[in-house]
């Protein structure tokens, strides 16, 4: 008799949730653990978000300057570059400008911003705020209220403004990404806090934080597991929400991605060193759950979709 | 017992002869306004009487008329028998509020856990305590009888009480001369039994005959709160008992801020000056109290963490806190009271009931000592919640004990208003759903003057269940009612206005209050889960539950697990004990076997450390939620939030 190789079957699905409106790109889906195709179905895979400024970044690597230089002046060249010819799935404008520390940009501005990427790209948008508590929640509201009818994910939807944010997302039907410190308790916790709160689980999705490689990843790595394991194993349905990983801005922030060759030669060619940083970080994510990943290099992007594809996804 | 039937709410509730009619309203689950703690000052809880057996107070808060026509304060009203009793739509809402249809929670408040008593708990015991004392006349010397002082003594103590020999300690020996000849050769003698095999040891002598007073001190020394008791040594009987924080608590709340101020210059000394000089106080206190002279308290027995034991001795606790935890000793030796500057009778001993390990002392075994976890088949989970919320499973077979550091919140500390369970202390709190005015009682009714353990936890299942704050314990701000407000960025419930209170001021719950208390039960809850994980075993395979602690005389356990600081047990297998650590320190005064057997227990447990124990931090975590993050498990609460939302 041939083998026949052992199988599990899972109680619990993470849900699909459709993003955008033209486009629409759907993430989760997903009944069995990370490509276990054999098992399960996985009906869309991970996607690729690509990041966006909403402001010219300061101090990035030379490596970032020379493929998106041309075009991190301006947002929305940005975002149509990503969208024609990076292959991005998803935007992801972050709104760094809005930090009331930094550029201290208005809501209004912001506003603008968003509106004019939402008209040039057709794929899916999701709104980051800049992590200012109290400022995401005052942009995401009126990004919430000018965006009606596009479907955008608002985020980073933390303990401390939840409500507010969760709360514009209900009234203009957009969705939200809660945002929790590597914890699986707490993620379950805030999605526990802003389904009280009356929003569809359907419209929630979970950002567990994340670290980039050699930054806490494999601490990370467990925590995006135990949330699917969580809910596939024991039907958690507040668990249930797919995952998103942000760790463009987390890769592309470790001395490793950033250091010139000049500075650690031993390191050898920066540029290779970047772009790999990011890939295996993105690949670890995967591989541990995440059915959205934030990315920020064009080439990296690039390699993990094709590992996807090769995954048969 | 009485049934009291609430109309218009139509409940019944069976109470004691004697309980005031406010209690039995919270216990049958219907709202009275109440806001003076019971001490009949505030005339809100009015009721009527329609029918039955009580008892009513004279009041100036009540008109003739309204006397006339069956008023009465219910907070001040005593059940004497059957009543019916009927609550006018006044004292059910706030002032000038509409009158709304008001929805009741359908789960009655059952099981009020009253504190145990030893005999209840551990059954019969003989009566055989360490110390004796003994009455015995001589004849003077002559020079035909010519023995020497101790020789005749000797004589006269084994021809009268059968003491073939002992030893004498030499400050008893010193003064003995005089002694005999000022008390006329008719003198009690107080001997200490030696131990392991050693004879008995004269302590000390008294003119007279002494051996009708005969006591003992039974001393709790808590990291947060000290509680002492006199023990009637001939009786079995207490005489009364005081407690007091202990003066530590101004070098830091917990064991570990106690450990680093005692590594200070001096700072050992003066750790161990504070304690003593809290249980002199509350020596002082009870000899007061009970008319007892000190000098016929001859031994004390006191039960404590290993670091309170570690600095009640002045031994350098120092390796408690560092890898790997290693106390000086678990077993500590019997020393003179004088030693340590404890004011008793002079030769009088002090004993310390042995611990585990660096985190499960000799509280817990005396707790399980007093509450027979040690002689059960029963699988029984025993609980100090205490400041450092230790605790054990098993039976007779098998003890497995941890500690969980779960902070002082439960006994008063870190809470803005938080105190111990004394007179003025708020122990019950309902919040009425709709209006989110509360219902308060405090103990010995009279005006409030902070809130108890057993208050803390009513007020924090009670604005969770009302949906004043959120699972995260953070407030919703929005309800707009007075009571509920913001101070200081930080929002907070009004318990009791200063008009009502005795400190004069609001007595308030804040944000961090609160904060505080969802870390204490979570550590207490996660504790639990570990211990059962590590055994292997569900929630259910728990035959028995032993809660000790200063909450107060009461604990309620929907309201102890609606917050999740206790899994859904069902009700008719958990026991409040109190104070267990006191109640083993009083057992082991009267009872050598007792002494033997917290020795047994103490070698016997198995400890587990949880600081090294990776899924200690994860339970810790989700167990910071109301009740829980996993809410499978507490389908009860479930359903009874469900009821609220429905409201």
């Amino acid at each position: 008799m041939a083998f026949q190789a052992p199988t599990e079957s899972y109680n619990g699905k993470i849900r699909e949730i459709k993003l955008g409106s033209a486009a629409q790109v759907a993430v989760g889906g997903e009944n069995t653990l990370p490509f276990y195709t054999f098992e399960g179905s996985v009906p869309n895979g991970p996607k690729i978000a690509m990041e966006v400024f909403d402001t010219e970044p300061l101090g990035w690597a030379d490596e970032l300057k020379s493929v998106l230089g041309d075009v991190w002046g301006d947002p929305v060249a940005w975002a149509k570059k990503c969208e024609s010819e990076f292959g991005a799935d998803i935007i992801c404008l972050q709104l760094a400008g809005t930090d009331p520390n930094g550029a201290n940009r208005s809501v209004g501005d912001a506003v603008a911003t968003v509106k004019a990427v939402l008209d040039a790209v057709s794929i899916p948008v999701i709104v980051y705020g800049s992590g200012n508590v109290d400022k995401d929640s005052e942009v995401l509201k009126a990004v919430a209220e000018a965006t009606q009818g596009k479907n955008v994910v608002l985020g980073p939807a933390v303990e401390d403004n939840y409500k507010s944010i969760a709360a514009a997302a209900m009234g203009f039907g957009a969705k939200v990404a809660g945002e929790t410190p590597i914890d699986v308790n707490m993620a379950k916790q805030l999605n526990i806090l802003m389904s009280n709160l009356g929003i569809a689980v359907d419209n929630l999705l979970i950002d567990p934080s994340t670290g980039a490689l050699g930054y806490g990843l494999e601490y990370c790595f467990s925590v995006n597991e135990r949330i699917k394991l969580a809910a596939l194993t024991q039907n958690d349905n507040m668990l249930q929400s797919p995952t998103i990983s942000n760790l463009g801005k987390e890769v592309w922030k470790a001395k490793e991605a950033k250091i010139s060759q000049e500075e650690a030669p031993q390191w050898g060619d920066q540029r290779k060193r970047g772009i790999i940083w990011e890939t295996l970080t993105a690949v670890s994510v995967m591989l541990a759950g995440a059915d959205l990943l934030i990315m920020r290099h064009p080439e990296s992007v690039k390699l993990i979709k094709q590992t996807i594809a090769e995954f048969g996804i | 017992m009485p049934k009291i039937r609430f109309y218009p709410d139509n409940r019944e509730v069976e109470v004691e002869k004697g309980e005031n009619l406010l209690r039995a309203a919270m216990l049958a689950g219907v709202h009275v306004n109440a806001s003076c703690g019971g001490s009949g000052t505030c005339g809100k809880c009015r009721v009527v009487v329609e029918e039955g057996d009580v008892e009513k107070q004279p009041t100036a808060k009540l008109s003739d008329d309204a006397i006339a026509k069956g008023y009465t304060l219910a907070c001040t009203t005593k059940v004497l028998g059957d009543a019916e009793v009927r609550i006018p739509v006044e004292s059910q809402m706030g002032d000038g509020r509409a009158a709304l249809e008001r929805e009741h929670r359908s789960v009655t408040h059952g099981s009020v856990l009253t504190s145990k008593d030893l005999s209840e708990l551990f059954g019969e015991f003989e009566l055989e305590p360490a110390t004796r004392r003994l009455y015995v006349e001589m004849t003077a010397p002559n020079l035909e009888d010519n023995l020497s002082d101790l020789e005749r003594l000797k004589r006269e103590l084994t021809r009268v009480h059968g003491i073939v020999d002992f030893a004498v300690d030499l400050d008893c020996l010193k003064e003995m001369a005089v002694k005999l000849r000022e008390a006329d050769w008719k003198v009690t003698a107080t001997l200490v039994e030696g131990r392991d095999g050693e004879c008995p040891r004269l302590i000390r002598l008294d003119s007279g005959d002494h051996s009708a007073t005969h006591y003992g001190l039974a001393v709790d020394i808590g990291t947060t709160s000290v509680y002492a008791e006199i023990i009637d040594l001939n009786t079995r009987e207490s005489l009364g008992r005081v407690s007091d924080y202990n003066s530590q608590v101004s070098c830091g709340e917990d064991i570990i801020s106690r450990i680093v101020y005692s590594l200070k210059k001096d700072g050992l000394t003066r750790l161990q000056g504070l304690v003593t000089d809290t249980i002199n106080g509350l020596i002082k206190r009870l000899l007061e109290k009970t008319g007892v002279s000190k000098d016929d308290i001859v031994n004390m027995v006191a039960a404590g963490n290993t670091t309170m034991v570690h600095l009640f001795y002045g031994i350098n606790p120092r390796y408690i806190r560092e890898e790997p935890y290693i106390p000086t000793v678990n077993f500590a030796p019997t020393v003179e009271a004088s030693n340590l500057g404890i004011d008793i009778a002079k030769g009088a001993r002090v004993y310390c009931i042995p611990g585990r390990a660096s985190y499960v002392g000799g509280d817990i075994t005396s707790g399980l000592l007093a509450s027979g976890v040690y002689k059960t088949d029963k699988v029984t989970l025993y609980i100090d919640v205490g400041t450092n919320g230790e605790m054990a499973l098993g039976n007779s077979e098998w003890l497995l004990s941890c500690a969980c550091s779960a902070g002082p919140a439960f006994e008063g500390g870190s809470v803005k208003y938080g105190m111990r369970a004394v007179k003025g202390a708020i122990e019950t709190v309902r919040i009425n759903p709709v209006t989110y005015e509360p219902m308060i009682l405090t103990i010995g009714q009279t005006k409030a003057k902070g809130v108890c353990g057993s208050g803390l936890i009513d007020a924090l299942a009670e604005l969770f269940l009302t949906g004043i704050i959120n699972e995260k314990g953070k407030f919703n701000i929005e309800t707009g009612h007075p009571r509920i407000r913001e101070n200081n960025g930080q929002g907070e419930y009004v318990l009791v206005w200063a008009e009502d209170s005795a400190v004069k001021e609001d007595i308030v719950i804040t944000e961090a209050d609160i904060d505080n208390l969802i870390r204490t039960k979570g550590a207490i809850y996660a504790g639990i889960t570990t211990l059962l994980d590590s055994m292997g075993m569900p929630v259910e395979a728990i035959e028995q539950v032993l809660i000790a602690g200063g909450f107060g005389r009461y604990l309620e356990l929907d309201q102890a697990i609606t917050i999740g600081l206790l899994p859904e047990f069902p009700e008719e297998i958990v026991k409040y004990v109190g104070n267990g650590s006191l109640m083993g320190a009083h057992l082991v005064l009267l009872s050598q076997t007792a002494r033997e057997s917290a020795k047994d227990i103490a070698k016997k447990m198995t400890y587990l450390e949880l600081s090294t124990n990776p899924s200690f931090m994860d339970n810790y975590v989700s167990a910071l939620f109301l009740p829980h993050t996993n809410r499978d498990a507490f389908p009860g609460v479930m359903e009874r939030v469900k009821e609220r939302s429905g409201v």
